[in-house]
């Protein structure tokens, strides 16, 4: 009995990733007859699209930025979402005459969402929209990096300013910005100081886990939709588990 | 060979996610394969940083022939870069005149940028209420008030002790088990968006 329980213990991340993978295909797979997924309103969703439509319409650019996460540790995550938010962009912004402008500070991220822009040009067969030069790398150091992306938001007649990734305190500088030249400004980071600061100086904020469910609010598919709800079921499982183990510790029962 | 490329990728990249994913469960059998791979993509970064700092200069290239009345900033970014490339080139990256450089005018400049953010911040937090006026305003405000006064002795009154208590209990309880909720969301969050890089739904690498 206590080998067995050992090996669940040095097996407990593998099988809590199995679980979160089983969710996703179960919800995959239930939810195929489904035409939407009902979600709880997100103001900052809400508002975003609405700006990227007047952003067409008015023949102004989108700003995204994808922070300086390295993606060979845990800060990639964010970027990845961030990633996903530059498709839907680009595929939204497809008809303006600017298309989306790119920035951050790590080369991997800036050839990724290079990639990205392409990849996604190329699906929409406007394969000539796509420059390089639109995602670009700002500087390497955090206050080098938002030094970096400032003439972005200033020179380039943005009307929104996503930043979806990784950011220090410096993120304060680029939001302020994005204040100063009149534009929509939503953010969300994975760290949680950063949170707050985005708390106090953005005008959508998106804290904890709603900066990745950012692919089901924007309609990137039906993975993005299943991946939410299983966030949502775990989620509860493991607030039900942390209430357990207070009880059972406060009982003397857990060492 | 449009349409095999992206297969092509999405496979190589399961399979590398797989395996580094199962080194960190089973070192014995899939630990080498893991740091072999951490090790290609820890040379790729690299060279990516390399790329990157090439589109910096090309970005800049271009503003240059563009722009007008701007181009001054541009100018100056790639004169600093080539003179810094030549110098660490030379000097090395812990040489004196590289140090130098590093020292007399990044550091300068990094440094008063934060000074810029510490006045932000603070402009941000009295603008808040304005731009906000909800009753977790008025808790986040109040809330940091408390922190600050109770974190540092005040002017001729020195250390107010129940707010020091106060802030210490912020500290160490709501803070602490707001944080914990939040983590626990990013962590799930990260774990999603891994799985569906690793079963190939999410392509980011031009799939």
């Amino acid at each position: 009995m206590d080998q067995v329980l050992s090996s669940i213990t040095n097996y407990l991340g593998l099988l809590f990733i199995l679980l979160c993978l089983g969710l996703i295909l179960f919800y995959l797979l239930s939810d195929r007859g489904r035409a939407r997924l009902n979600l709880r309103g997100i103001q900052a969703f809400t508002h975003f699209r609405r700006e990227v439509d007047l952003a067409v319409e008015a023949g102004k650019r989108l700003h995204i930025s994808l922070g300086r996460g390295n993606i060979n540790d845990l800060q990639g995550g964010s970027a990845f979402i961030g990633l996903t938010i530059l498709d839907r962009c680009a595929r939204a912004a497809s008809n303006s005459d600017r298309p989306p402008v790119t920035t951050s500070g790590d080369g991997v991220i800036t050839i990724l969402s290079q990639d990205t822009l392409r990849g996604t040009y190329r699906s929409l067969a406007a394969e000539e929209r796509y420059d390089p030069t639109n995602a670009r790398m700002t500087g390497l150091t955090p206050m080098g990096y938002a030094a970096g992306a400032l003439p972005a938001i200033h020179d380039e007649q943005i009307s929104t300013n996503i930043y979806a990734g990784h950011f220090g305190t410096e993120i304060a500088l680029l939001t302020e910005a994005g204040e100063r030249s009149r534009s929509l400004t939503v953010a969300g980071s994975d760290s949680i100081p950063t949170q707050a600061v985005i708390y106090a100086t953005c005008d959508e904020p998106l804290l904890g886990e709603e900066l990745f469910a950012a692919g089901a609010y924007l309609g990137a598919g039906r993975v993005h939709s299943a991946s939410l709800r299983m966030q949502d079921i775990l989620r509860w499982v493991l607030v039900v588990a942390i209430v357990i183990g207070a009880i059972l510790k406060l009982l003397g029962i857990l060492s | 060979m449009k349409k095999i490329l992206p297969i092509i990728n999405a496979i190589i990249a399961v399979i590398s996610g797989l395996f580094v994913l199962l080194g960190y469960f089973f070192p014995g059998v899939f630990g080498g394969i893991q740091s072999t791979l951490i090790g290609w993509a820890i040379i790729l970064a690299a060279i990516a940083l390399l790329l990157g700092i090439f589109n910096l200069a090309i970005v800049h290239w271009k503003k240059i022939g563009s722009e007008g009345s701007r181009h001054i900033n541009s100018i100056a970014l790639l004169v600093s870069l080539f003179i810094t490339i030549i110098i660490v080139s030379i000097n090395g990256p812990t040489g004196s005149w590289s140090l130098w450089v590093f020292n007399s005018f990044q550091v300068p400049v990094e440094v008063s940028l934060l000074a810029v953010l510490a006045v932000i911040l603070v402009y941000a937090g009295a603008r808040l209420l304005a731009r906000r006026p909800k009753w977790n305003t008025i808790l986040f405000l109040v809330t940091v008030l408390v922190v600050l006064l109770g974190s540092a002795p005040l002017f001729f009154i020195g250390e107010i002790t129940p707010l020091s208590i106060v802030r210490g209990w912020l500290a160490q309880v709501p803070a602490i088990a707001g944080a914990r909720g939040l983590l626990l969301g990013v962590a799930l969050g990260t774990i999603a968006t891994g799985l569906r890089i690793l079963i190939g739904v999410d392509q980011p690498y031009g799939g």
